[in-house]
């Protein structure tokens, strides 16, 4: 009797149990957070699900919704209004209620309070006023009141969130990270800190998709979001893009947050079970550190109207005495500071490319007298070698060809539903050579300025001259004359360049090119000293089916060779300062006399 | 004039706490926001505030006996001009022209200080009182002058003597462009011709088909904080017919096209457009959509960059000529949209 009794109690915990966990599961909470000693995973604490918004709020926000989002987000929120197509990612689908940025458990709804605009206390809000940068969401402040944020995700949360309540307190639960005590733990940025991050890293396998450096290049390369779409590892060296970062990209916090909640939706997962709170420290720590600093190491500055390092639009290319070296590693490069280009997809002509991978280089240059050369280093992220198969004959056109579309390379279409969307078959392209070139005016000496000839390839009254790299090993010089006219091949300068360097490593492609400062022939572009020399980059990346016209391609640069300074630009001001002396010393004199006089 | 000068040292002080709390991140640095495409007047405007307030200051402090000399105010106020135009405004105000700015406000102040005799000495009066160095602290701050005057002279000899392109940092040329050139008489899309003067755009229409602006202007998006929908005229009503159903299908056709550059809120901030210089226009700023001509868009949507003028620099503009993807109905729905959008009213040409 007694004996049944302590199993009829045992089968009934069990039981309860299995209940518990039930309905945690469907609420979509991980079930290690029912573990532990307080029951909440290490740096939670339990929350309040927020009173839904009042009915006037989310009519209002029904006109917000219909005037600002439904382009993208679609008339039913499910992420397929006009715009979706051809973005990557995809707009969200809000159906669901799976939302990235939150300071809420793996699994729970974010954050929102209609009531409370409160940063860290309302997740959505923080969405909508910052965006979410590196994708199409932009930010919202300045534009809609906090008001009006307020009142479109009143209507999206009560409206569009279809599958779940935000108040339903028998599914949902609120888990919400405790920044009070978690500050108190915060491990300073140290290189103890991130060398112990580091090893965290590769315990916890973040490099299986973020690859060994950080730039998104693992071998979880083909990853999909919930709903089956493509989406990538996010670029660890690229901090300015991470989702919820905006105009405070370097703080070690949003990787803490993104790192202990994880990204709904995505592949990203929670590490809240799995790591203590130090060992998050230490691995936000680290992978701050791999974000791209200056020389000093210092953060960029980034522009707070594009939320991206700022662009000085000049490259300076600095003198050797000797030879210039082969090898970016050796002092001379590193010493050369390095300017950064930005990258935007080519969309004035077809095929356009909505969706360049590449969106930004890093140029430094070097020039020498002796050696009569000027160098270029190149150097980019790009999640993925692309090598086109069997050089010379897997790709179907000559490499003269531009207008490639003839043969397949196409943009997508407005209008393909979700299956034939770029976020639907990114990665499924033929897979083509990664490529960069970039281009001068080959008269740039008789350009009445500020003309230039166009940014794409040229125009037929100022033919430029175009050296294009490609992943295959070649390395060839064109002379370009408009966007639509086929390249003229120039074989005499062609073996007048030279590739000293092509490899990719970690994710980031590094390219030196040389090539002579002045040429035998009128059609070769002549390197002056001290001279603004306009130049435009493109970049192809052979995973995205970039070929021809599809690439990326930057405004207008100066590339300038600085010259070294003459011995009279210190001899003449120092003559300038000693004759001020002079002037002052007289000054006084007179005004002494004068007084001398008058007294 | 106690009480209009005391309050108006009050919004002095209150302005420069302001400023600077804004600047060293006291306060947020938008809490004073700079209004897009108002930013000259709103400069004007601020700096009108910050004189009187100034002026009241001085003149309470006159009053309590605490007076600030002459030459100090003088000396203070250009300081205070060049420190605004460098921290306040952004995008930041190139050098060269922070510098004009910078001059005429010295020849202002100098006109003010020697307006009158009297004021005239009392500006010169601690300039010579160095010159002289009657007691040891002048002589001190005397020797000091003689050293820093040559050895900024020399600085600033060394800049300009300095070939092209050696310096530390050498800033791009600065180019000016039209971002208004003039428009053609004409200009011919998919074979039709269209008469700029004369063209009306065929989805801008009443319930009866007819060509109605006034109809129209009543449909558009508010002219408030948002720019929100009117909110009887949905265009994504299921029931939008005419005018409304063309806004909708021209936003479609914007956000498919166009917003990559020109942004979803049609303020020039689009996906692509941190990478581009000239950055992609600003519909939402008062000069551009809303000073031109509904027929001027279509001939600048249809040629895009490539058929700019000169002036326009069509060699830097990465604008398609949308000819090359739409047709001419979609082109016309795209600008329809715009306007709607924006609440701007298309300028008409009597």
């Amino acid at each position: 009797m007694k004996q049944a009794g302590l199993t009829s109690k045992a089968v009934l915990i069990l039981a309860a149990a299995f209940a518990v966990t039930m309905v945690s599961g469907s609420a979509g909470v991980s079930i290690f957070a029912q573990e532990g000693g307080s029951g909440l995973p290490a740096g939670f604490k339990k929350g309040e699900l927020a009173p839904l918004p009042s009915a006037e709020m989310i009519e209002a926000g029904k006109r917000v919704y219909f005037t600002k989002c439904v382009w993208c987000h679609g008339v039913d929120g499910a992420g397929d209004g006009p715009a979706a197509d051809r973005l990557w990612p995809r707009p969200r689908n809000f159906n669901q209620g799976t939302f990235k940025i939150r300071h809420t458990a793996s699994g729970e709804l974010p954050l929102f309070d209609a009531k409370k605009p409160v940063n860290g206390q309302n997740d959505l809000f923080e969405t909508v006023t910052h965006g979410l940068p590196g994708s199409a969401m932009p930010s919202w402040e300045g534009i809609l009141t906090d008001e009006q944020r307020q009142q479109v995700l009143s209507f999206v949360t009560s409206q569009l969130v279809k599958d779940r309540k935000f108040d339903d307190k028998a599914t949902e639960t609120q888990t919400v990270l405790n920044w009070d005590e978690l500050m108190k733990t915060q491990v300073k940025y140290s290189p103890e800190s991130i060398e112990k991050g580091k090893q965290l890293f590769l315990d916890k396998k973040c490099i299986e998709c973020h690859g060994a450096e950080g730039r998104g290049d693992g071998n979880a390369f083909n990853l999909k979001d919930d709903w089956g779409f493509s989406i990538q590892p996010a670029d660890q060296r690229k901090c300015w893009n991470f989702r919820g970062s905006r105009q405070d990209p370097y703080n070690v916090k949003n990787i803490f947050r993104t790192f202990s909640t994880g990204v709904n939706g995505t592949p990203m997962p929670s590490f809240a079970d799995n790591t203590t709170v130090e060992e998050r420290w230490h691995i936000a720590n680290f992978v701050q550190s791999l974000c791209e600093r200056d020389a000093k190491g210092n953060p960029l500055e980034i522009d707070p109207l594009t939320d991206k390092p700022k662009v000085k639009f000049v490259i300076l290319s600095g003198t050797v005495e000797g030879e210039i070296p082969d090898d970016p590693e050796n002092e001379l490069w590193q010493k050369r500071e390095r300017r950064i280009v930005l990258l935007a997809g080519q969309i004035t002509h077809k095929p356009r490319n909505f969706v360049n991978r590449i969106d930004d280089v890093w140029v430094k240059s070097l020039y020498s007298q002796k050696e009569k050369q000027i160098a270029f280093l190149f150097q980019w992220d790009d999640r993925t070698k692309s090598v086109a198969k069997e050089a010379g004959t897997k790709i179907p056109w000559q490499p003269t060809e531009v207008n490639v579309e003839t043969h397949g390379v196409k943009e997508q279409a407005p209008k393909t539903g979700e299956e034939g969307s770029i976020a639907a078959n990114q990665n499924k392209f033929p897979v083509y050579n990664d490529a960069f070139a970039f281009q001068f005016p080959v008269k740039w000496q008789e350009l009445p300025p500020p003309e230039k000839p166009r940014y794409l390839w040229g125009d037929e009254k100022y033919p430029v001259d175009i050296v294009k790299w490609e992943a295959d090993g070649s390395l060839r010089a064109f002379a370009g004359t408009g966007w639509d006219k086929d390249f003229e091949d120039r074989d005499d300068y062609t073996e007048r360049l030279k590739l000293a360097k092509a490899e990719w490593k970690d994710g980031r492609w590094s390219l030196i090119i040389k090539r002579p400062l002045k040429a035998d022939y009128d059609e070769d572009v002549k390197f002056e000293v001290g001279k603004y020399i306009p130049t435009v980059f493109f970049a192809w990346d052979g995973h995205n089916g970039d070929a021809g016209r599809k690439m990326a391609v930057s405004a207008f640069y100066y590339l300038v060779l600085q010259p070294p300074i003459p011995k009279e630009t210190y001899i003449y001001p120092t003559l300038i300062a000693v004759g001020i002396v002079i002037l002052e010393g007289w000054i006084l004199t007179r005004r002494a006399n004068r007084k001398k006089g008058k007294v | 004039m106690k009480a209009i000068m005391s309050a108006a040292a009050v919004v002095g002080v209150i302005a420069s706490l302001l400023l600077l709390g804004m600047i060293f991140g006291v306060v947020k640095a938008d809490t004073v926001h700079l209004v897009e495409g108002y930013m000259p007047m709103q400069m004007i405007f601020e700096l009108a505030i910050f004189v009187a307030g100034f002026t009241g200051l001085s003149y309470m402090l006159n009053s309590m006996g605490m007076a600030i000399p002459r030459f100090w105010q003088g000396i203070g106020f250009v300081a205070f001009i060049l420190f605004y135009l460098k921290s306040r405004v952004y995008p930041p105000i190139p050098f060269s022209v922070r510098a004009m700015y910078g001059t005429v406000t010295m020849v202002a102040v100098f006109m003010w200080m020697s307006s009158n005799e009297e004021d005239w000495k009392k500006f010169r009066q601690p300039i010579l009182n160095v010159m002289d160095a009657a007691t040891p602290k002048l002589k001190l701050i005397r020797t000091l002058f003689l050293i820093a005057i040559p050895v900024a002279l020399w600085g600033f000899s060394y800049q300009s003597f300095v070939p092209q392109g050696a310096g530390a940092d050498v800033d791009e040329p600065i180019e000016l462009r039209t971002v208004h050139p003039a428009p053609p008489a004409s200009t011919k899309v998919h074979g039709k011709t269209f008469v700029l003067q004369t063209s009306q755009n065929p989805y801008r229409v009443n319930p009866e088909g007819k060509y109605d602006q006034e109809y129209s202007n009543k449909l558009i998006v508010e002219q408030a904080m948002g720019r929100l929908m009117q909110a009887n005229a949905n265009p994504w009503d299921e029931k939008a017919e005419g005018y409304l159903k063309n806004v909708r299908e021209g936003g479609e056709i914007f956000f498919q096209n166009c917003h990559f550059c020109h942004g979803d809120n049609l303020n020039g901030r689009g996906l692509h457009a941190f990478a581009f210089n000239p950055i992609p226009a600003n519909f939402t700023d008062p000069g551009t959509i809303a000073q031109l001509q509904e027929t001027f868009i279509f001939w600048r949507v249809s040629k895009g960059g490539l058929g700019l003028p000169r002036e326009g620099f069509p060699w830097a503009s990465v604008m398609p000529p949308w000819e090359q993807h739409l047709t001419t109905d979609e082109i016309w729905k795209v600008v329809l949209f715009e306007y709607w959008h924006t609440g701007y009213y298309p300028r008409t040409w009597d």
